[in-house]
């Protein structure tokens, strides 16, 4: 069934064609809020807030742009909005039990976990620049508008960022270093 | 010499250097090292993959979208949404509900007609919310049941000594379960197990209506 169908279904509330579009976006959807949560817990809340206003919104879509771009807007507008409320954020420490990267590269998978450990212990506001601008590749005009700052701003937050992250992965190499020259030399 | 600052160096990995940093960077190993760290870390952030969602999230999420009535019930196909389809789930449930709670807590307790009246409106409140719960709800109710099966029993073979109160209150129980499971074939008219549990439950019922109105003390009339 093509995405259009889908999402012509979906608007008339058949839950098949939701469960089809779940299915296809919920690694992307996931993915994106988990790291602006930075907690596997507040995760599935955003993640199925995101959901669920994806699915009320449906009939507004137009299909100006793609759905998955429409949607991917709708997840990080939600995640931002909970973080938001979320006065106090719990810091995770060790590894991401609950959290299983969809078919990641074996000799990524160590690095891939650093990073995860790294954002998660980024302060808020430098992971959500962080995250819009160098994994989701937002540009600083769009993260200004997302976040209500200036694009200067949202840049000058990314330098900290990408400055704090350095140090954070670097804390959390082998005490002797030599993971670190692995994972970062080139 | 000063080594330039980790912010300048995180600019650069988007920015050219101008003539100064350049010069810099050229000489000195320790700044170009971390330049060269920072790029393959912005890099390998740009390249994390997708995160599969945790086990059961889908089955949350149906939830709330049946709570906010986002879904239309009757389109349900995955999932415990086919047994849903099928009117198969919301059978068991009413049954399961009624046998869980009615007869088990008839049977135990013996007040038979207190634990009628206190279930009859719970036994088709709710469904199972995912098929762990069914089959728990599905266990737990066979177990009643046996245990019920077995009260009966006890309570048949003293059938002569049986008092009125203790008939009325079967009575009762009858007339729970002869709802449960006609709602149960109205949701499955063609399931085999519900139509002969409500060829039995009426059948049952009859000859408890046949005992107590032949009871003396009764004043059934």
């Amino acid at each position: 069934m093509t995405e259009a169908k889908l999402i012509r279904r979906a608007c008339q509330g058949d839950g098949q064609a939701i469960r089809a579009l779940y299915e296809r976006y919920a690694p992307r959807v996931y993915a994106v809020v988990r790291r602006i949560a930075g907690d596997d817990d507040l995760a599935q809340d955003y993640a199925q807030e995101a959901w669920i206003r994806a699915i009320r919104a449906l009939p507004t879509f137009r299909g100006d742009a793609r759905f998955s771009t429409w949607l991917h807007r709708i997840a990080v507008n939600s995640a931002l909005q909970a973080l938001r409320k979320t006065e106090t954020r719990q810091k995770r420490e060790g590894p991401m039990p609950e959290t299983i990267a969809v078919s990641p590269e074996s000799s990524d998978v160590l690095l891939g976990d650093r990073l995860e450990r790294a954002l998660d212990q980024l302060p808020v506001r430098m992971r959500k620049v962080l995250i819009l601008h160098d994994v989701e590749g937002y540009t600083h005009d769009e993260i200004g508008e997302l976040l209500g700052v200036a694009p200067g701003t949202s840049k000058s937050q990314l330098f900290k960022a990408r400055g704090k992250m350095r140090t954070l992965l670097q804390a959390l190499t082998a005490p002797n270093g030599q993971e670190e020259v692995e994972a970062w030399s080139i | 010499m000063e080594h330039l600052t980790k912010e300048t160096l995180a600019r650069l990995v988007d920015e050219r250097p101008n003539p100064e940093q350049r010069e810099h960077l050229s000489s000195c190993t320790v700044c170009a090292l971390e330049l060269r760290g920072l790029r393959r870390q912005t890099e390998a952030l740009g390249s994390l993959p997708d995160l599969r969602p945790p086990p059961g999230d889908w089955v949350g999420l149906e939830a709330r979208l049946m709570s906010e009535g986002l879904v239309d019930g009757g389109s349900r196909s995955t999932g415990f949404g086919v047994l849903f389809r099928t009117g198969w789930m919301q059978a068991a449930a009413a049954v399961i509900l009624f046998l869980g709670g009615t007869s088990f807590g008839a049977a135990m307790s013996g007040d038979l007609q207190a634990a009628s009246d206190d279930t009859v409106d719970a036994r088709v409140a709710g469904v199972p919310q995912s098929v762990e719960d069914a089959a728990e709800a599905v266990y737990s109710a066979e177990q009643a049941y046996q245990l019920a099966l077995v009260q009966y029993g006890q309570i048949e073979r003293r059938g002569r000594t049986r008092n009125y109160g203790e008939l009325l209150g079967r009575a009762a129980t009858l007339d729970a379960l002869l709802a449960a499971t006609q709602e149960a074939v109205r949701i499955s008219p063609s399931d085999p197990f519900f139509n002969g549990l409500l060829v039995n439950t009426l059948a049952e019922r009859e000859d408890m209506l046949r005992q107590i109105s032949s009871t003396r003390d009764g004043g059934w009339f």
